[in-house]
């Protein structure tokens, strides 16, 4: 139901990123990120922390403004034209690592809130939309209850299910497991995998290496705000070129 | 495909437009066109509403009424010809001012906190510059000015004090607190006989020094009531804990200035006609209550906040209750309200202005009773009340910023 | 403790001093006697210096005729033969209609300062902090003697300042235009209640439309027809009663000066005291209600702007649907404790002239028994806390957030 080559503005190449620079301040966090995603691919994004995986990924639905460079998103160059802002973020869903729900709706109303307001969807339709994702992410039984009601893994599935309302082209995953207990993450990169395997175009920051390996089309590598490598996962796990990454992925496999 | 406009991963210096003055600037003021707009309509409603101001202060408006009422707003009638007739009480008040400085410098030495260093410090050299006022000599002697300047000796003693002796213990700061009450009372009030105390009633105390006896009175009593009133509100005794409620919340629910008349005419009449209890002192109690109660609610909502992890981990560990208040979970709740407890301290102050109503002799009585028998001075009388806002406004205002700075350094408010 | 002792002074095989329950009971009705001891000492020293000293005490005055004028006065009020009982219930209305228009008008430039605190305009912002640092560590009494004096020192009312030959500003007070019944009964009456009838079925409008818009997804404009609607039947009734009746159903009394006695006549002439004390309750309640929207609006954290914004929500309706809804809940029982501040704050009237229920029960001890008059007046701000007490209960009652 929301494969990106459902319908699609002809562009092959759905996020374009040129030579894209942030400064926090005076602190250069991105330092010239240039990489190009191709529609249905997977990339995640590893890095140690503070290395711009976040941030990166946050400007492509201008959660964080660029200063430098350029990003497209299916063929909407990211300006300060609100209309193109407003425009990409409905093309673009995200999930965080702290879930983030609205603490103040019902799970139900926490997924047809945008698509009511921002689509002008009628609300039995919505809603339909909404029990479907819930059956999805498989907690359709939990929809009336309250965010603080559920568990970690429930509340980050229902995310996702959140953001998969809008019928985005494109998912971003901010560390989505980061905040969960062990035993939830499994639930979780399960949905994504589900996500994954029908066409999705999905952008991960993550540290689940097995998740990685088994659903990435293609691993890129951040370190002080710029890409050390990028490679497809067999590659880079198992033969990565740079002492950079050698030194990473030593550290979190063990 | 990228076309590379900078060599990848060098530290490159922020845009200029979004660093230094200029990008301070655009950021800040002009970030968009309807930021621009607004920088622009409120920065002209400012300088015009500034030059408005200015061209009053310093053109129509006749500061001399402050200098002409001069020490009585500071004193009220307390060293005047009638309450004092040779004009020589005028160091009594300023010698419990050096007692209170004093006592701020112990307090320092043995508190050592940013707060109380602050509070010390500030009144001192506050007390200390009012020396330099350009005042004539004959309003304003030279003994007067050594007086006040001696404060900042005084608290510098007091710190010496705290430090080399033992008066710094807790015990023994609550016997010179109370040592200290009754002596800047008999100081004031006088005694019969003695030279050089001649006897003040203090119905005759006013002017900003009634304003701050209360206050200081208030401050120093409402927090150990208020923290009783607290825990009792929290007991498990229901007796205990109905009267508490009741207290706290008949106190407030009415209004501050219906107390102090019912101070002055229902509570004499529970005492004997000659019974030493004057209107000050009602007054007095009646806005430490009226304060308590507020005080209670404030420490009691930091009671609920502490997790009851440190009570059972207290209790657990063998502590009996009361150590577990005393020793647990009263510093813990008392830090974390530190903003709020100060803040009921500023309120405190500024209700002390409220026995105006009830017809005592503070610093606002002093103000319009001379506007009123003076007409000459009516068209100035904006100069004289924003002179008293200023003198208020500058107290509460450092003790609010000396509360913020504390609270950043307990890293309270990151919670 | 098996060697202990049993004898009368056990209970359960536990000495009494060491019986935790007995310990308790005992902490209790030590507490409870101390304090009734206390009160009863208090209430039979005052019974007897009423009588000992011929203190006045009573409750007979009530039915007396007053004989004192109160300046304002909402209730229509006969100081000749009108009773103390009902001089007190005017003052009262005069206290509850003041708490009213302060807290909404406190709480409109409250807030509208607040949202200028977290302006990203740093000049506002800035102006803002200046505002609530100023009169929030001012004492209300010094503000309101200020504002009393400032209006004092305005010309008298024969050299009033005119606005327009409709508004006149002196120091007596202000005096405005007023909407009045002049055209008769029948037609105002009938017009406000087309009008009301109008707003009624624009609210209903908005509601369906609103409804229709959930259900259907069609944009539809809820709001602006809604308004439409009531303007629309305002305006008709309007245009359709002044056809009838050959006159418009309202009439304005202007204010005009009448140059024989300098008075100014017509129009709705607010004494000073009132201005005063509304001006100011204002203005310092404003300052506390700002800090307390502020600290609402940034109590919701930035991962739920973030998120809205994600999910593809414009600014306006991430304030709309996700901030203020949160923030509201952080706001609110701050907000009515301010508004019971403020209610307790009017009571400060009696310094600027306004006839509050504290003012007139002060001018009226020097006729009646002080005693009585204040118990009378301390019940009846009790009640008005009670009443705000009651509001914020209702609010944290209906809005609970489920499993936090």
């Amino acid at each position: 139901m929301t494969n990106g080559d459902a319908s699609d503005n002809g562009v092959e190449d759905i996020i374009i990123a040129r030579d894209v620079h942030k400064w926090f301040g005076s602190f250069h966090a991105l330092r010239g990120v240039s990489t190009t995603v191709k529609r249905a691919e997977k990339v995640v994004i590893l890095g140690p922390s503070g290395s711009g995986k976040s941030t990166f990924i946050r400007t492509i639905n201008r959660l964080e403004e660029h200063q430098r460079g350029e990003i497209i998103v299916d063929g909407i160059t990211l300006s300060n034209d609100v209309r193109n802002i407003d425009a990409i973020r409905r093309e673009v869903g995200m999930v965080f690592q702290q879930f983030n729900l609205f603490p103040h709706l019902t799970v139900k109303d926490n997924i047809t809130l945008a698509p009511m307001k921002v689509r002008h969807i009628p609300r039995a339709e919505a809603e339909d939309t909404a029990m479907g994702l819930l059956e999805r992410v498989g907690i359709p039984e939990q929809a009336e209850k309250y965010p603080a009601e559920l568990s970690g893994g429930q509340q980050q599935r229902v995310a996702i299910a959140r953001a998969l309302a809008m019928q985005p082209r494109i998912m971003l995953f901010d560390e989505p497991t980061s905040a969960l207990d062990p035993e939830m993450i499994k639930d979780v990169l399960d949905v994504m995998t589900e996500l994954a395997q029908s066409g999705m175009t999905m952008l991960i920051v993550t540290h689940e290496v097995g998740f990685a390996r088994e659903v990435a089309d293609r691993v890129i590598m951040f370190d002080e705000g710029m890409i050390a490598e990028e490679a497809p996962p067999n590659e880079f796990f198992i033969n990565p070129k740079s002492d950079r990454a050698k030194l990473f992925l030593s550290q979190i496999l063990h | 495909m990228a076309t590379r406009e900078t060599t990848p991963g060098a530290i490159l210096p922020p845009p200029r437009m979004t660093t230094g003055k200029v990008g301070w600037i655009r950021n800040n003021l002009f970030s968009s066109p309807s930021n621009g707009a607004t920088t622009i309509i409120v920065a002209a409603l400012t300088l015009y509403l500034l030059w408005l101001f200015v061209d009053w202060a310093f053109g129509t408006a006749d500061w001399s009424v402050i200098p002409t009422l001069g020490g009585t707003l500071v004193l009220g009638q307390y060293n005047s010809d009638s309450v004092c007739p040779s004009n020589d009480c005028f160091w009594r008040p300023q010698a419990s001012l050096l007692i209170a400085m004093t006592y701020f410098g112990i307090l320092w030495a043995v508190a050592a906190t940013t707060l109380v260093r602050g509070v010390a410090l500030t009144t001192a050299f506050v007390a200390a510059a009012m020396a330099l006022l350009p005042l004539p000599f004959d309003e304003m002697g030279m003994d007067v000015r050594l007086l006040l300047v001696a404060n900042i000796p005084a608290v510098f003693l007091g710190r010496w004090l705290g430090r080399n002796t033992p008066v710094g213990s807790t015990r023994n700061l609550i016997i010179i607190a109370f040592v200290g009450f009754i002596t800047v009372y008999f100081l004031l009030r006088g005694i019969e006989g003695v030279p050089g105390l001649y006897p003040v009633p203090s119905r005759f105390w006013g002017g900003l020094m009634l304003n701050i006896l209360l206050a200081a009175g208030g401050i120093t009593a409402s927090l150990p009531i208020g923290i009783m009133l607290a825990l009792g509100r929290r007991s498990n005794l229901p007796v205990v804990k109905m009267l508490c409620i009741g207290f706290i919340e008949f106190f407030r629910g009415v209004p501050l200035i219906t107390l102090l008349f019912m101070s002055q005419t229902l509570v004499p009449l529970a005492f004997p006609r000659d019974f030493p209890l004057d209107e000050v002192t009602r007054a007095g109690i009646v806005i430490t209550m009226f304060s308590a109660a507020y005080m209670a609610e404030n420490i009691r909502g930091g009671l609920q906040a502490l997790h009851r992890g440190q009570t059972e981990a207290a209790r657990a560990l063998g502590l009996p209750p009361w150590n577990t208040t005393t020793f647990i979970t009263l510093p813990q709740a008392l830090r974390n309200v530190v903003p709020a407890i100060v803040g009921q301290y500023i309120s405190l102050y500024k209700d002390t202005t409220l026995v105006f109503i009830i017809g005592m002799l503070d610093i606002l009585h002093m103000g319009s009773s001379f506007i009123g028998s003076n007409r000459e001075f009516l068209p100035h009388s904006r100069e004289l009340f924003l002179f008293i806002a200023l003198v208020f406004w500058v107290f509460n205002y450092g003790m609010s910023y000396v509360s913020r700075r504390v609270e950043r350094n307990l890293g309270v408010g990151e919670r | 403790m098996a060697d202990q002792p049993r004898g009368i002074l056990t209970y359960q095989g536990i000495p009494v001093w060491r019986h935790a329950v007995l310990i308790q009971w005992a902490l209790q009705i030590i507490s409870a006697i101390a304090v009734v001891t206390l009160v009863v000492w208090f209430f039979s020293n005052v019974a007897f210096a009423i009588n000992d000293r011929d203190i006045p005490f009573g409750w007979n005055f009530f039915g007396r005729s007053y004989g004192t004028p109160v300046p304002e006065h909402a209730l229509p009020f006969n100081d000749s033969t009108d009773s103390y009982a009902y001089a007190l219930l005017v003052a009262a209305v005069n206290t509850i209609i003041l708490a009213v228009a302060g807290v909404i008008l406190a709480i409109i430039v409250g807030t509208l300062i607040g949202i200028a605190r977290l302006s990203p305009n740093w000049l506002l912002s800035r102006l803002s902090l200046v505002y609530v640092e100023f009169f929030r560590n001012v004492p209300l009494l010094v503000q309101l003697l200020f504002i009393f004096y400032f209006i004092l020192v305005l010309p008298p009312i024969t050299e009033t300042y005119n606005l327009f030959d409709v508004l006149y500003i002196n120091n007596a007070g202000i005096a405005m235009p007023q909407p009045t019944l002049s055209s008769g009964i029948a037609p105002g009456l009938g017009w406000v209640a087309a009008a009301g009838a109008g707003v009624f079925l624009g609210y209903t409008v908005y509601k369906l439309r609103n409804r229709r818009e959930i259900v259907t997804g069609a944009v539809s404009y809820p709001l602006l027809t809604g308004i439409g609607t009531a303007v629309g039947i305002a305006a008709v009734a309007w245009v359709a009663i002044w056809a009838m009746a050959g006159d418009t159903p309202l009439g304005l009394s202007i204010p005009a000066p009448d140059d024989r006695f300098g008075r100014i006549e017509d129009g709705l002439r607010v004494r000073s005291g009132a201005i005063v004390m509304l001006v100011g309750l204002v203005m310092y309640t404003a300052a506390f209600i700002a800090e307390i929207v502020r600290a609402g609006i940034q109590s919701v954290s930035r991962g739920q702007t973030e998120a809205a914004l994600a999910v593809g929500l414009k600014p306006v309706g991430v304030l709309r649907n996700v901030t203020f809804p949160q923030a509201l809940r952080v706001i609110i029982p701050p907000l009515i404790s301010q508004c019971l501040n403020l209610t307790k704050n009017s009571s400060l009237a009696p310094a600027v002239g306004f006839a509050d229920l504290t003012n007139v029960g002060i001018t009226m001890t020097q006729t009646a028994p002080a005693i009585n008059i204040f118990l009378v007046i301390m019940l009846a701000y009790l009640a008005m806390s009670l009443a705000w007490s009651a509001v914020g209960n209702f609010y944290n009652w209906r809005t609970r957030i489920v499993g936090t």
